[in-house]
C-alpha cells in the first residue's frame, strides 16, 4: 500500500515518527553529505574523467576546496545540534536509554538480524521490528562515528600548520588515510550498500519513503512496519502520544513533492558518484 | 517567366558581387600572410644573431635564415619512416614531428642552434647516439649557462660526469626537458608533466621506487592532477637544476633546510609540519606502523561492510520479489 493510494482513500490517522528538529537535521546531513562527496571524492579518484568534469564545473580545485569547507561547516552544525540533543536526552532523562524504543543497540538487534536472514531464506516469519531496526541503528551510529572521524581529520588538514604545532607531522599522514578511507566507506554505505536501499529501496517503502521528510506515515503502514512498538504502546496506553489525525491534503501533497524531488536528486548524485568511481577501472 | 528572368539577373548580380568579394578576400589574405611572414622574418633575424653567433657556422647558412635552414632539415627529417639508422646502441629514429617542434619553446630556433656541427645538406652521417648526448649539454649551455652551472654542481650533474654505471643513466638536460618538443615553462601542462619526468627514474618499484605514485596521492599531487596550478610538484621541494640528495646538507630538504622550503608556500609552518611524510604508501609494510595499521584496518572494514551490506540488500530484494512485495498486490502489507 503506497502513500498515493492512502491519499486517495483519505488518510485518517498518521503515526508521528520524526520531530521537526530531526527532519531539519536530516536536511542538513543531506546537504552537507552530497556537497562533501561531490567536492571531495574527485580528489580520491583523481584520474577519473568525471572527476575532472566535476572539478571544472565547480570552477577548479581551489573553488571546490572552498565549497568543501563550507559544506563541512554545515556538517559541524548538525553534529553540534544532534550532540546537544543527545546530551539533553540523556542528562534531562527525556526517555529510557536502553529500552525497546531506544536507538542504542541491544541483544534484540542481534536476534532480529538472525530472524531477518531466516526470513530471507523462507525459514521463518519476518521478525517483529521495533521503533528502530538494527540497520537503522547502524546507519545512525556509523554516521555519528564517521562524522567525528572525518570531521576531526578534516579539521586537521584544514589547519595543518596549527595541527603540527602541537602534534607531529605523521598526524597529517594518518588524517589523510583516515579521511579518505572513512569517506569512501561512508559513501558506499549511504549511496549503495545500506542507507538508500534500507530507506527507499526496501520492498516495504519502495520507491521512496516519505517519513523523514514529512515526519509521519499512515498508521496502517506503521502497524505493519513497527509491530512491536505498536504492541508495546497499545499495552502501555501511550499510542495517543504518537498517533494523530492526518494533516491537510495540501500538506500531504507538498511532502509528496519534496520526497519525489529529493529522491530523484539523491539518485542522480549517487549515480554520478558511482560512475566517477568505476570509470577509471575501464578507461 | 518574368520571375525566372529576374531571379537569374539577381543571381548574376550576386555572382559578380561575390566574385568581387572573394577577390578582395584573397587579396587581403595574401597581404596578411606577406605582412605576417615579414614580421616573423624580422623578429627571427633579430633574435638569431644572439643565439647562433656562437654555434651556427657563419656565412651562407646564416644568410639563408633560420626558417630556410629548419625547412631544409625537415625536408628529410619530417618523413616519418626516414632516418632510421643502425648505430652502436641499436636503431635510432631520426624523425622530427615538425608541428610539435614549431609549437615548442624552441620553435623559432634553427636546428643548428642545438645541433652544432651540422651545416650542409646532405650532412655527414653521425651514427652514434652518444655524440648527440655529449653535444646536447654543451648546446644548451650556450643560452642557459646559469642553469647549466647549477646542474653541474647538482647530484645529477656530478653523477653524469662520474663515468660509473649509474653515471651512464644519470640525466642530462634533455632527459628531463625533452628535445624537440620542449615545453613552455609555467603552463599547467608543464607542471603536470613534472612528476612524470621525475617518475621516469624515480617512479618504479625498485630503488627510488614509487616516488611518483606516492606524490600523486598527496593533496599536492591530487590538486595538480585536477588542474590546480599553484600546487607544489617535485621540483618545488627538491629543487630542479641544483637538486641534491636529501642526505646532503646542501639539499633543500636537508635537516636544516626543509622548514624554509615548506615555508615558501606555508609561511606558518613549524618544525612539526616539515615532518609530514610525502612519499608513503599507506598499504605498504614500509609505511610507519600506525599508518599501515589504519590503512589495513580500513581496507578490511570496507570489504566487510560492503560485502555484508550488499548480501543483506540482495537477499532482502530477493525476498521482496518472491513475496510480491514490490509489484502486485502489496503482499507484504
Amino acid at each position: 500500500m503506497s502513500a498515493g493510494t492512502d491519499a486517495k482513500e483519505g488518510m485518517r490517522l498518521v503515526y508521528h515518527r520524526f520531530s521537526p528538529f530531526h527532519r531539519f537535521n536530516h536536511y542538513l546531513v543531506m546537504i552537507s553529505f552530497f556537497g562533501l562527496v561531490l567536492t571531495g571524492l574527485p580528489l580520491k579518484f583523481k584520474t577519473s574523467y568525471w572527476s575532472q568534469v566535476l572539478m571544472d564545473a565547480f570552477g577548479g580545485v581551489a573553488a571546490a576546496g572552498f565549497a568543501h569547507r563550507a559544506f563541512a561547516v554545515v556538517n559541524i552544525l548538525y553534529f553540534i545540534l544532534e550532540g546537544s540533543y543527545m546530551a539533553y536526552f540523556v542528562i534531562g532523562r527525556k526517555g529510557p536509554i536502553f529500552d525497546d524504543d531506544s536507538i542504542v543497540p541491544g541483544l534484540k538487534d542481534w536476534q532480529d538480524m538472525k530472524g531477518m536472514f531466516r526470513w530471507f531464506f523462507g525459514k521463518g516469519p519476518k521478525p517483529l521490528l521495533n521503533r528502530f531496526t538494527y540497520w537503522e541503528k547502524f546507519d545512525y551510529w556509523a554516521l555519528f562515528a564517521g562524522t567525528v572521524l572525518i570531521g576531526g581529520s578534516g579539521l586537521m588538514m584544514w589547519f595543518p600548520e596549527a595541527t603540527t604545532r602541537v602534534l607531529p607531522g605523521i598526524t597529517l599522514n594518518l588524517a589523510l588515510v583516515l579521511h579518505s578511507n572513512e569517506a569512501f566507506l561512508a559513501t558506499g554505505v549511504i549511496f549503495i550498500f545500506v542507507h538508500f536501499f534500507s530507506a527507499h529501496g526496501r520492498p516495504e517503502s519502495f520507491p521512496a519513503d516519505e517519513v523523514i521528510f514529512s515526519g509521519y506515515l499512515p498508521v496502517e503502514h506503521y502497524i505493519h512496519e513497527r509491530p512491536l512498538e505498536y504492541e508495546n504502546r497499545l499495552k502501555a496506553g501511550t499510542l495517543d502520544q504518537v498517533v494523530r489525525p492526518a494533516p491537510s491534503k495540501a500538506k500531504r501533497r507538498m511532502f509528496g513533492w519534496v520526497t519525489g524531488i529529493v529522491t530523484v536528486f539523491a539518485f542522480l548524485v549517487a549515480s554520478y558518484t558511482l560512475l566517477l568511481i568505476i570509470w577509471p577501472l575501464f578507461f | 517567366m518574368g520571375g525566372d528572368l529576374n531571379s537569374a539577373r539577381q543571381l548574376a548580380k550576386e555572382f559578380t558581387c561575390s566574385k568581387r568579394a572573394a577577390a578582395a578576400a584573397v587579396l587581403a589574405i595574401v597581404l596578411a600572410v606577406v605582412l605576417a611572414s615579414a614580421a616573423l622574418a624580422a623578429s627571427t633575424t633579430t633574435l638569431l644573431p644572439a643565439t647562433t653567433n656562437t654555434t651556427a657556422p657563419s656565412g651562407s647558412d646564416q644568410a639563408a635564415g633560420s626558417e630556410d635552414l629548419t625547412t631544409r632539415c625537415l625536408t628529410c627529417h619530417s618523413q616519418e619512416y626516414l632516418g632510421t639508422v643502425q648505430d652502436d646502441k641499436g636503431t635510432q629514429n631520426l624523425y622530427i614531428d615538425s608541428a610539435a617542434y614549431h609549437d615548442s619553446a624552441h620553435g623559432l630556433l634553427p636546428c643548428n642552434a642545438c645541433h652544432t656541427g651540422f651545416s650542409h645538406d646532405p650532412h655527414k652521417m653521425v651514427n652514434n647516439a652518444e655524440f648527440f648526448r655529449q653535444t646536447a649539454n654543451e648546446a644548451c649551455r650556450n643560452c642557459h649557462d646559469d642553469q647549466f652551472e647549477m646542474y653541474k654542481q647538482s647530484y645529477h650533474g656530478t653523477l653524469s660526469r662520474g663515468g660509473t654505471a649509474a653515471g651512464e643513466k644519470a640525466p642530462i638536460c634533455i632527459d628531463c626537458h625533452g628535445t624537440h618538443a620542449i615545453q613552455k615553462v609555467g603552463t599547467l601542462e608543464y607542471k603536470q608533466s613534472i612528476s612524470d619526468v621525475c617518475g621516469k627514474c624515480h617512479g618504479g618499484r625498485e630503488g627510488h621506487g614509487g616516488r611518483e605514485a606516492t606524490f600523486l596521492d598527496t593533496y599536492h599531487g591530487k590538486a595538480i592532477t585536477l588542474g590546480r596550478e599553484s600546487a607544489a610538484t617535485c621540483v618545488d621541494c627538491h629543487g630542479a637544476h641544483s637538486i641534491l640528495p636529501v642526505s646532503n646538507p646542501q639539499s633543500t630538504l636537508s635537516e636544516a633546510n626543509i622548514l624554509p622550503t615548506c615555508q615558501k608556500c606555508h609561511p606558518d609552518a613549524s618544525k612539526g609540519f616539515s615532518t609530514f611524510l610525502v612519499h608513503v604508501k599507506p598499504t605498504s609494510t614500509k609505511a610507519p606502523l600506525i599508518v599501515f595499521a589504519v590503512a589495513v584496518f580500513y581496507l578490511l572494514m570496507i570489504i566487510a561492510v560492503f560485502a555484508f551490506g550488499g548480501i543483506h540488500t540482495l537477499l532482502y530484494i530477493y525476498r521482496g520479489l518472491k513475496d510480491g512485495m514490490y509489484f502486485g498486490k502489496g503482499g507484504g502489507h
